[in-house]
């Protein structure tokens, strides 16, 4: 509670010059052991990955040498990175990727045109649809998964990567960010290109879906983020190698075998690189697109 | 999270008489929104509808040559009878109740301290958000070998800086610590994005509110109390129904440390329904159990509707 105090304290730094070093160096502190906390865990992993004997790891985990090592090698990742066998995280890897680029190349499109519909249709229905995928938006994917398992069994489509991608693809939540994405742009926009005779599907390809880039990339990265970490979903789907992604992989070698720290930490690693990578490149994108899915509306 | 309907624009094509290119442009607009009605009713209202029918049936994973019974509300009163249920009920309302002061407390916590103009914040920000982004199966495995006993990183840094007065705790496999444990990772994993959120509701705040309260008089608690507080109100609504839902939904975590135990410390309302329905081969009993989460989840997302408008959102 004393930090709560502290900082609003200095939400007046420039009012009140006294005392302002201290208490920094306190908030700074406070900021320090925070960032111990959250990225030791991470940082040990990436460290483990590269260390050779998986005993080594264990006996440095207690010890500054767990965020150190001395001779780094990529035979960890030698060993998880096939694409057949026991250890085809490649293939994992490969699928999850396949999985993701589906699910959001589809989600993008079909979630698009919807949310431009909403917004400048002029169908009859469209307030009672749009209250409608409102309402959808409480049902939990958890409350719907017993059912669909049923379904997409009678229909013979387990193992596959379209029972991972095409469930998915329409979404409440993202057909109302764009409705809301689009309804908040000119009317004349619209007015001006329907007057120079342009088709509705005209408009929304060449006018309003060019200026959505911050809409396309929220969608894509919340998408893309729930794709890649499907995990219910797919152990309850997936039989075989053929389509299993990598964090069902991960889990099911975890769970046989966790005393091999070494390949597990080299998969997670694998299964985090990709969404890392993203991450360092759009960073102001991500965090904004998180919080525009939560506080708009 | 809250959908709230805005007006809808007209345009000025709405107005006009039917003609041929009005026409054209009706299909054209049903064949645009056509892929995400239809998608929407295969896998979410047609499952969601089934999934009550499939609750009042003795339905099984794997299709018998005896007919599925329609058994009304068997399936529920039997789920009510069962102690277990009400264990994952208990586990999961004990996990919202360790996890909300943990998770929001510090997010809000962080959010405060990085509101301020304090060097690099906008690099801690990034590093804070770095869980958020971590598959939980990845998570897992972090915290699966943090949590090794009796010798795993996190008893041996607990041994170090108690001077070695505290025992090492078999974190995942002694009933009194699993839940807590899951809870610490839960929090670590997510907390960044209520941070995300809390710093956005610090933002929206007016400065003007500050200043005028300045001029008043009222010191830095104060102001915190009669500014900060009440700016934040619908954040804090937010932040609380959106991790009591996630709470409720708890599951992944717990499906690969602990499988609900040790001695079912650890079962969750979906981890139930997942074992009834895929190792029991149950069905109509999981479906029952599903068709309670959502009535839970729906009861808290009316309640957050409800507290919102209080607030005049």
């Amino acid at each position: 509670m004393s930090d709560l105090v502290l900082s609003t304290a200095q939400l007046e730094v420039k009012r009140a010059p006294s005392g302002i070093g201290s208490l920094r160096i306190v908030q700074t502190a406070c900021i320090l052991v925070i960032a111990l906390v959250i990225v030791s865990p991470l940082l040990m992993l990436f460290v483990a990955s590269l260390k050779d004997d998986r005993f080594q790891i264990l006996a440095d985990m207690g010890s500054f040498r767990a965020f150190w090592v001395s001779d780094p090698t990529l035979s960890n990742f030698m060993e998880v990175g096939n694409f057949s066998g026991q250890l085809a995280f490649g293939r994992y890897l490969m699928n999850s990727l396949i999985i993701l680029a589906g699910t959001v190349g589809f989600g993008l499109v079909v979630n698009s045109m919807a949310g431009f519909v909403l917004a400048w249709g002029s169908l009859r229905g469209r307030a009672l649809i749009l209250s409608l995928v409102i309402a959808l938006y409480v049902i939990p994917q958890e409350s719907i998964i017993m059912p669909l398992v049923i379904m997409v069994s009678r229909a013979g489509i387990t193992d596959t990567f379209a029972v991972q991608i095409v469930p998915w693809v329409a979404s409440p939540l993202y057909i109302y960010l764009f409705y809301q994405f689009f309804a908040q742009l000119p009317k004349e926009l619209f007015e001006a290109a329907q007057i120079d005779g342009a088709s509705v599907f005209r408009i929304y390809r060449s006018i309003f879906l060019p200026l959505s880039l911050p809409a396309l990339a929220t969608v894509s990265i919340l998408m893309g983020i729930e794709a890649w970490n499907q995990y219910l979903w797919p152990i309850l789907v997936t039989q075989t190698d053929y389509a299993r992604p990598i964090a069902v992989a991960i889990a099911t070698f975890f769970g046989q075998d966790s005393i091999y720290w070494d390949r597990a930490m080299a998969a997670s690693v694998l299964m985090m690189i990709p969404i890392l990578a993203l991450y360092i490149a759009f960073q102001r994108w991500f965090v904004s697109s998180f919080v525009g899915s939560a506080v708009k509306g | 999270m809250t959908l709230q309907q805005s007006a809808l624009p007209t345009t000025m094509a709405a107005a006009r008489p039917a003609s041929r290119r009005d026409k054209s442009r009706l299909y054209q607009e049903i064949g645009m929104l056509a892929p995400a009605v239809i998608l929407l009713t295969i896998f979410l209202i047609v499952p969601f509808l089934l999934s009550f029918w499939t609750a009042m049936t003795n339905q099984p994973l794997v299709p018998r040559p005896t007919p599925v019974r329609f058994i009304g509300f068997n399936n529920f009163l039997r789920i009510l009878r069962d102690d277990l249920f009400w264990t994952s009920l208990w586990n999961v309302s004990r996990f919202t109740l360790w996890i909300l002061p943990i998770q929001c407390g510090l997010a809000f916590a962080t959010a405060l301290l990085l509101h301020q103009k304090l060097p690099f914040r906008n690099f801690f920000r990034g590093l804070f958000f770095l869980p958020a982004i971590t598959s939980m199966v990845v998570v897992c495995v972090i915290w699966g070998t943090l949590f090794q006993y009796p010798t795993g990183p996190l008893n041996q840094v607990i041994g170090f800086l108690s001077g070695g007065s505290i025992q090492p705790v078999d974190w995942l496999g002694d009933p009194d610590w699993a839940m807590f444990s899951i809870v610490l990772l839960s929090a670590w994993q997510a907390y960044g994005f209520q941070m995300i959120v809390y710093l956005a509701g610090l933002q929206g705040i007016p400065d003007e509110l500050y200043d005028a309260a300045r001029i008043d008089g009222a010191n830095a608690f104060q102001r915190f109390w009669h500014v900060t507080m009440p700016g934040l109100r619908p954040t804090h609504v937010f932040v609380l129904v959106i991790t009591t839902i996630q709470a409720f939904k708890l599951y992944t975590q717990v499906a690969i440390l602990t499988q609900g135990g040790p001695k079912s410390s650890t079962e969750t309302v979906v981890h139930y329904m997942v074992r009834s329905g895929f190792e029991e081969q149950k069905l109509g009993h999981a479906s029952a159990v599903s068709v309670i989460l959502f009535l839970i989840v729906l009861v808290i997302a009316l309640l957050q509707r409800q507290l919102l408008r209080r607030y005049d959102v």
